[in-house]
């Protein structure tokens, strides 16, 4: 269970490990994109998990890391040819970002860090934890660059006709804001636990 | 260590050979769909779409593979079998990356009579607008295509085949401008040497 913990909340690859910058800063100007580019992630960084700890006494050590990419970039074809068999307009929005998550960070981080070192269901646990931190990440950074920049949440009008969109928000130098007032919050939160526990 | 290699390599192919054909049929019925709706709205009032296909000598024939041709001409009926007008996709150079738009084209009117972008990544709140902006879209109501359509800054619309451009997204409107005109510089003749058969729908 802490295997699963560390990564959603402790060990979060956003807030905490501040990993795969680029997906979350790219894909969260809308709640849609998000959700989507955290499943993508949360299935590649379990599959990805599981079969690399399969194999890990397998793997010569001298080619360990070209193997880990090869297994990553199977999954992520696999669930690129997903999305696109889901939701065209997803796939599209998503872009590129989909094949990058071959170079997610977090990914290779955990292929690495605990695949490699840990029995297969710990491994599926800690991908799952790890995958839906991020996921939880996406989702904060979304709902508030989508609320103020466009406001909408899912795509649905939250204010009247009087509202004015917060256009920034939903521009990159808005994620780098956002990104910014999480992590501000996160490291606020983190020390008040670690000083009430003093 | 290539035998491991060779083995892992090999079931990784496995799985993205599996993946595939239990993917295509969906994706296919998708990218359909979509390509229908779009017409519909660009069209509205079809009733049947007849795909073509533009061969390089400027011919079209009736196509009824399931995967799309290179250069594809969708034309639209009305529930009489009158033809509505054709449905073609064009793409250009926008400001973050290619535009791709699907435009109705009227061989009776030679006009564009709807546009629709499909594909794009121009800037949020900006460059999009060219989806969404109720005034840049009225542009293509009745578009003149018999004259190239050029695009001018905004509020200065004169003539039928000017494309009046949105206030802050000048290269995005541009580029919608220029995809126009060189689509319909290449094949308004196309559809009109072929038009008998479009109204035929054979």
């Amino acid at each position: 269970m802490e295997t699963f913990l560390n990564g959603l909340w402790k060990q979060n690859p956003s807030f905490v490990q501040v990993l795969g910058m680029c997906p979350t800063l790219a894909v969260t100007n809308s709640v849609r994109n998000a959700i989507a580019m955290g499943i993508a992630t949360l299935f590649v960084l379990v599959c990805s998990n599981a079969l690399i700890s399969m194999v890990r006494k397998l793997v010569p050590k001298e080619v360990r890391i070209a193997t880990y990419i090869l297994i990553i970039a199977t999954f992520v074809t696999i669930v690129e040819y997903m999305i696109k068999a889901i939701s065209v307009p997803v796939y599209k929005a998503l872009g590129a970002f989909i094949a990058l998550i071959v170079v997610n960070c977090i990914i290779l981080g955990r292929a690495e860090a605990f695949a490699s070192k840990n029995g297969v269901f710990r491994s599926i646990l800690d991908g799952l934890g790890m995958g839906l931190g991020f996921s939880f990440a996406l989702l904060c950074l979304a709902s508030v660059r989508e609320i103020l920049g466009a406001g909408t949440f899912l795509g649905y009008p939250l204010f009247g006709p009087n509202f004015q969109p917060w256009v920034l928000f939903l521009l990159p130098s808005g994620g780098f804001f956002t990104l910014g007032a999480w992590l501000l919050l996160f490291s606020a939160w983190k020390q008040r636990g670690k000083e009430a526990a003093a | 260590m290539i035998r491991i290699m060779g083995i892992v390599s090999l079931v990784c192919g496995l799985l993205i050979v599996t993946a595939h054909r239990g993917t295509l049929e969906p994706i296919r019925r998708n990218q359909e769909l979509i390509m229908q709706e779009t017409v519909a709205q660009l069209l509205p009032g079809v009733a049947k779409q007849v795909t073509y296909a533009a061969s390089a000598d400027g011919e079209l024939k009736v196509w009824n593979e399931p995967e799309p041709p290179p250069q594809r001409i969708i034309a639209g009926y009305d529930s009489s079998g009158a033809l509505i007008g054709v449905v073609l996709q064009a793409a250009e150079r926008g400001y973050a990356d290619m535009i791709v738009g699907m435009y109705a084209y009227s061989p009776a009117k030679q006009a564009v009579i709807g546009f629709k972008v499909v594909e794009m990544k121009e800037t949020p709140g900006l460059g999009d607008k060219i989806s969404t902006d109720p005034r840049f879209l009225s542009n293509f109501r009745e578009l003149d295509a018999t004259h190239p359509i050029v695009t001018v800054k905004s509020g200065t619309k004169k003539n039928a085949w000017e494309v009046d451009a949105i206030s802050g997204a000048t290269i995005s409107s541009r580029a919608v401008g220029r995809m126009l005109q060189k689509s319909t510089q290449q094949m308004a003749p196309v559809i009109a040497r072929n038009r008998a058969r479009l109204e035929k729908g054979e």
